[in-house]
């Protein structure tokens, strides 16, 4: 949570946990109506047979960074305050392949493992085990891994900034890349589906 | 396929209405404030009146024992002062470079000088600049040393002054301070000597400009 409001001294500790407690069971609904509580259609993802996750995770995008931009120009937000974690491009490109994979093989991400785990899945539950042991082994071999964990950083950089575009620029293309993506998938999800009946025995 | 946008499904709708608020930012101006200076002199004189932009000397040594580091510790006094002695954490940043881009503006910011007026004078540049979240550590410099490093327990002290003093105690041994007991400030002490940094800084994490937050999916 990078809000802020708390970070501003808006509201103490324990207002703060009592917003992070609404705001993850709110997250965690929802996630779970839309169906994300389910390995098989988490997975459905990786085989191009249900595209859910990106078409989910592309709305969140392009209505955050919509709402922002107009936000922001109509004076009601200043970007400035919005926190942008820095960018250390090795380390997270090397987190990011890590976390993909683990996605793939646990059939979660962190988030919709406690999700499917609050409604009784013991594979979600393995899932959660296996991150309190890979977080404690990091924690133990950090002295090794720091080095390399703040190796290559850029600083707290954005896409326009990085590529010297105009911000609205890189909105509208987000936006066409999102639209075209949307036209796009019941397609993908038609060929792949057609696919898998075809190859699975 | 018809035109028409009665027929179109919701979907389309909503696509269709993205697509222009995507074409319309083309056009639009870049929404990020540049650095201008914009005084809202009723906001800051309540923030004055009200104290609330002040921290403690107390409350910044708890932060530092602690170990948070949601904040950034700025000594505005010159390198030499800063390299003799400085606040552990603490980064040293001159008045005239504080608006070069080294300080973020959702950054929550410390200050501190010897006294309270270059903090003070700091923290209205800053304020002045939009920066949000602005401190001052309330006495500066000299109160972090009566209070954190030489705390000093009077004869004629009270069970809670002295309940107060064994915890003061404690964080000024942490701090490589050393307590104080009887006396009084006036009788000509001798000028007692500031840690040395390596002391309390060596179990410090050095706060620098990049430091990492962990957020998840």
């Amino acid at each position: 949570m990078n809000a802020p409001l708390f970070k501003f001294g808006m509201f103490g500790d324990e207002v703060s946990l009592i917003v992070a407690f609404v705001i993850g069971i709110g997250f965690g609904f929802f996630l779970e109506r839309a169906g994300f509580g389910s390995a098989r259609k988490l997975c459905a993802q990786f085989y191009f047979t249900d595209l859910a996750v990106f078409k989910v995770m592309f709305t969140a995008i392009i209505t955050a960074m919509v709402g922002l931009f107009w936000l922001s120009w109509i004076g009601f937000v200043d970007l400035s305050l919005v926190y942008v974690s820095p960018t250390f491009i090795l380390p997270q490109t090397i987190g990011g392949l890590i976390l993909g994979a683990g996605f793939v093989i646990g059939g979660y991400c962190p988030g919709t493992s406690c999700v499917a785990a609050s409604t009784g899945k013991i594979d979600a539950l393995v899932y959660i085990a296996g991150i309190f042991a890979g977080t404690f082994l990091f924690g133990e071999l950090f002295p090794f891994l720091s080095g390399f964990y703040n190796s290559t950083p850029m600083g707290q950089v954005t896409i326009p900034q990085f590529f010297n575009l105009s911000y609205g620029l890189v909105v509208f293309l987000v936006v066409m890349m999102a639209i075209g993506g949307f036209a796009g998938t019941g397609w993908v999800e038609q060929k792949f589906s057609k696919l898998a009946k075809e190859t699975m025995p | 396929m018809t035109l028409s946008a009665r027929h179109w499904t919701i979907n389309k709708k909503l696509a269709a209405l993205v697509g222009s608020l995507g074409f319309l930012a083309l056009i639009a101006a870049n929404p990020y404030k540049g650095s201008r200076l914009e005084l809202n002199g009723r906001e800051l004189s309540e923030i004055v009146q009200k104290e609330v932009d002040h921290v403690s000397a107390e409350e910044l040594a708890g932060w530092i024992i602690q170990g948070k580091s949601d904040y950034r510790l700025v000594d505005l006094r010159n390198e030499k002062d800063f390299a003799e002695y400085h606040i552990p954490t603490a980064e040293n940043l001159a008045i005239t470079s504080l608006q070069e881009g080294s300080l973020a503006r959702n950054d929550k910011i410390v200050l501190y000088s010897d006294g309270g007026i270059h903090s003070a004078q700091a923290w209205f540049l800053l304020k002045s600049n939009q920066f949000k979240g602005v401190y001052i550590l309330s006495g500066g410099l000299d109160e972090w040393k009566d209070k954190i490093l030489f705390p000093r327990l009077n004869d004629n002290a009270s069970p809670t002054e002295i309940a107060a003093f064994e915890k003061a105690k404690l964080v000024s041994k942490f701090f490589g301070g050393i307590p104080q007991v009887g006396g009084n400030v006036a009788s000509g002490i001798p000028k007692l000597a500031m840690p040395k940094l390596e002391s309390p800084g060596a179990g410090q994490p050095k706060a620098g400009p990049a430091k990492k937050k962990k957020e998840g999916c």
